[in-house]
């Protein structure tokens, strides 16, 4: 369970990154945060694992104020992956990569290794254990830093902007994960502007803009509102702004929106 | 005579035994919007750094095959002189932006070519204003936005005159708000200039309307070169793995059952389509 | 590093801003210079009051008082340093307490000419300064982007921090030796991407054309203005004055 109130945050006096937001987002649930560039949804995401303190308001992490414990503590139980692989790559191979995390976590050696060998079958890296993380390809160093955090096994993961220039395939297998993730039980939340991939995916959408929270509920309400997208500096999904060009019925559903489509054709035949 | 050939082309980088593009062949006349899309890793940056001669000249590796440019095969000539005539953008605007301002940063290019001052001053602020960033011209790289940064990126090459603007996933880190307004800028840019722009993009639903050709990479080889009305909506798309934009897989079940005459691009053309069916 | 302030450009309108850089140059490399040779903190003070018109006309107060707070630090290691080894050499008390404060204030006095040069003036203005001064090109540009990505490698080495804290890396535990090692998985990625970043800019700069002629011309060439001069004559009056003096008293 994660909760924010009235969480403000400030870095420099006189700049306001996070203001006044509350937000309640229960164990399982699979949540995206949507907001232009700017809008303050690195620093929302970094209250959650503890790295950023709020400087007005609290959060709670299963009921600990996150204030009350070191980033460590925090983090053991929220993986957070960031952007480019590259700023977390370093070992010398990617089973010492793997095993990074779950050593500070204070794992024994011995769930360490059944650990990393879980995470190596799982996302395809068997064969690559004494291989340096730097001869991996692109897509194979993103899959090793997605596995290094989950392998630990936090309850809460969070991915920033995940899908930057991924083609559509590598966000089809994204969100299969996602769901995957889901389904055991996880806490998933992703942060992205990627309007595309909130509509097909993501059930529960919270609305960022200069550091507030515009609106938080479900996607396909939240995306179909013009107002709303207007305010936080978003183009709307494809098939909203279908729906909008031919004044149907707005819908997050293909199959829905060609039917539409269909009578508005037919119905202006005749 | 097209301003860009390729023929037979197939290169490998130095440690690698395998080819990333293999005998691509590919045209480019002066004037075309060429949208170049296919799934991550398929050769596509590969293919833009042949274009203005990085590939060979500066990346070494095995080269067969042929690329020319203006007339001049690209491995007979330095890099430096190609990039006038090609210019390319890349993905990360923080690692192609060095000067600490706008202004010198557009300057860059001239200067390395020894324009005199009087001749560089007009350029500069020519290319600013085509790209629409006078008013930025005095910050500092690291103040602007995603958007703005590739802005400037563009301006930079554009004062270098280029017949040929070559943009390798320019909206990759941008939000989809600056990334329409970048694509906006080359569309008109293109129409006003008549500038070549081969733009390799992701996000088709916003780049297609304004091509008049798509080419699609795959396995390091060219798949499809054709209109976009035809690409798009070919059965070989969903096979490949890209994102087919909505509004085709909208269009296309109209079109399946006659109800549609058009294949349209996007949400408006779309739309003109429908009222198109009126009597 | 607060200290570091003292290096952070910005851009302004006021007349030190506008300075010929070479002229700046010209009073950074002399006044260091005597900073180095003068001992008596006297001197020293004097040459601290130097910099304190320019810092005042250039109104960057802030960044220049931070600069200074922040190499306390230093300073108190360079007294104790020089301090000890005085008492060492069986120096009277006195004189050992003298020279270590003329040493400490020397660094601060350092640092105060330093920083009024490079609060207000631009990384690509010292290049040109450099290459009208004859340094070759290569140089200068290397120097220019050495500055223009410091700004960039801090950004990432606080996201590569952030992100290796958030797989559990305490980088205040241990013993020193462990601190030292906990720097390691924040070092490297940021070593490997700085030679990415290194490969991607010099593409970028081929693709505008670097390397076309041997004599690239600029946008803004300096001149020297008539500040320029009254500003180096003070400049080089008082070197002399000082140097002369010194040397003839025998003062130091």
């Amino acid at each position: 369970m994660i909760a924010f109130k009235g969480v403000s945050y400030s870095y420099l006096p006189g700049s306001t990154i996070l203001d006044d937001v509350s937000l309640l987002i229960g164990d399982g649930e699979l949540v995206a945060i949507l907001g232009e560039n700017g809008a303050g949804k690195t620093t929302l995401v970094k209250h959650i694992n503890g790295l950023l303190k709020p400087s007005k308001g609290t959060v709670l992490i299963n009921g600990k104020d996150t204030r009350e414990s070191t980033v460590a503590s925090t983090a053991k139980s929220v993986g957070l992956v960031f952007q480019n692989p590259d700023h977390q790559l370093f070992a010398e191979t990617v089973e010492k990569e793997l095993s990074f995390a779950l050593t500070n976590f204070g794992f024994s050696p011995e769930e360490s290794q059944e650990r990393v060998n879980w995470a190596m079958r799982e996302f395809s890296l068997e064969g690559y254990r004494e291989r340096p993380p730097f001869m991996l390809s692109g897509g194979e160093r993103k899959r090793l830093a997605l596995a290094s955090v989950l392998c630990y096994g936090p309850s809460i993961v969070i991915l920033d902007e995940p899908t930057t220039g991924q083609d559509s395939g590598q966000k089809d297998r994204l969100a299969t994960l996602l769901k995957k993730l889901n389904g055991e039980g996880k806490t998933v939340i992703i942060v992205t502007h990627d309007m595309e991939f909130v509509a097909d995916f993501i059930p529960r959408t919270v609305l960022l803009s200069g550091g507030r929270v515009l609106a938080d509920g479900a996607t396909a309400e939240i995306l179909a509102r013009k107002e709303l997208l207007d305010r936080a500096s978003l183009v709307p999904p494809q098939l909203i702004d279908v729906c909008w060009s031919l004044g149907v019925q707005p819908s997050l559903q293909l199959d829905e929106v060609a039917r539409n489509v269909e009578r508005l054709v037919g119905g202006e035949r005749h | 005579m097209p301003i860009i050939e390729a023929h037979g082309l197939t290169y490998s980088y130095p440690d690698s035994p395998v080819p990333s593009i293999a005998d691509v062949n590919f045209t480019a006349e002066q004037g075309e919007f060429i949208l170049i899309t296919g799934p991550s890793g398929c050769g596509k940056t590969t293919f833009c750094r042949c274009l203005n001669g990085l590939i060979p000249n500066s990346y070494g590796g095995t080269f067969q095959g042929k690329v020319i440019v203006e007339g001049s095969p690209t491995t007979k000539r330095p890099v430096y002189e190609l990039a006038q005539k090609v210019g390319l953008v890349f993905q990360n605007p923080e690692n192609e932006l060095f000067c600490t301002s706008v202004e010198r940063e557009v300057a860059f290019g001239l200067e390395n070519l020894a324009m005199p001052r009087d001749e560089l001053r007009p350029r500069v602020d020519e290319a600013l204003s085509l790209v629409g960033i006078s008013h930025l011209r005095d910050k500092s790289p690291d103040e602007l936005s995603g958007g703005e940064q590739q802005k400037v990126a563009v301006a930079a090459l554009l004062a270098m005159k280029p017949r040929v603007l070559v943009l390798d996933e320019p909206t990759a880190n941008l939000d989809p708000m600056s990334a329409a307004s970048v694509i906006d800028i080359l569309t008109r840019i293109n129409r006003e200039s008549g500038v070549t722009v081969i733009l390799v993009e992701h996000r088709l639903e916003m780049a297609a309307p304004h091509a008049n050709r798509c080419v699609i990479f795959s396995g390091g080889k060219i798949v499809q070169d054709a209109p976009p009305s035809e690409v798009l909506y070919s059965d070989e798309m969903e096979s490949l793995g890209i994102g087919i934009p909505k509004v085709v897989q909208v269009a296309k079940r109209l079109l399946r059952e006659g109800r549609l005459a058009r294949r349209p691009l996007s949400s408006k053309e779309l739309s003109d389509a429908v009222r198109g069916c009126c009597p | 590093m607060k200290v570091l302030q003292g290096f952070d450009y910005r851009r302004g309108t006021s007349i030190v801003h506008k300075m010929d850089p070479r002229a700046k140059l010209v009073y950074l490399i002399l006044f260091s210079s005597l900073a180095v040779y003068f001992l008596s903190p006297y001197l020293l003070i004097f040459l601290f009051l130097s910099s304190v018109p320019m810092v005042a006309l250039a109104r960057i107060g802030g960044k220049w008082s931070q600069s200074i707070k922040g190499s306390a630090y230093f300073i108190v290691i360079i007294f104790v340093i020089n301090f000890a080894v005085n008492l060492i050499q069986q120096l009277p008390l006195v004189d050992a307490l003298t020279l270590s404060i003329a040493m400490s204030f020397r660094f601060v006095v350092l640092i105060s000419i330093f920083s009024s040069y490079f609060l207000t003036t631009s990384p690509e203005d010292l290049t040109q300064s450099m290459v009208q001064l004859k340094v070759p090109y290569d140089y200068a540009l290397t120097f220019n982007m050495a500055m223009r990505f410091v700004p960039t490698l801090s950004k990432e080495a606080q996201i590569i921090m952030d992100a290796q804290k958030s797989r559990g890396l305490e980088m205040e535990k241990g013993s020193f030796i462990q601190k030292i090692r906990n720097y390691i998985p924040v070092l490297v990625p940021l070593i490997v991407s700085s030679f990415r970043r290194a490969e991607l800019v010099a593409d970028a700069m081929e693709s505008r054309a670097f390397g076309a002629t041997k004599k690239r011309t600029s946008l803004y060439t300096l001149r020297l203005g008539d500040v320029d001069y009254a500003f180096l004559c003070i400049v080089v009056t008082s070197f002399a004055a000082l140097l002369v003096s010194s040397l003839l008293i025998g003062f130091r």
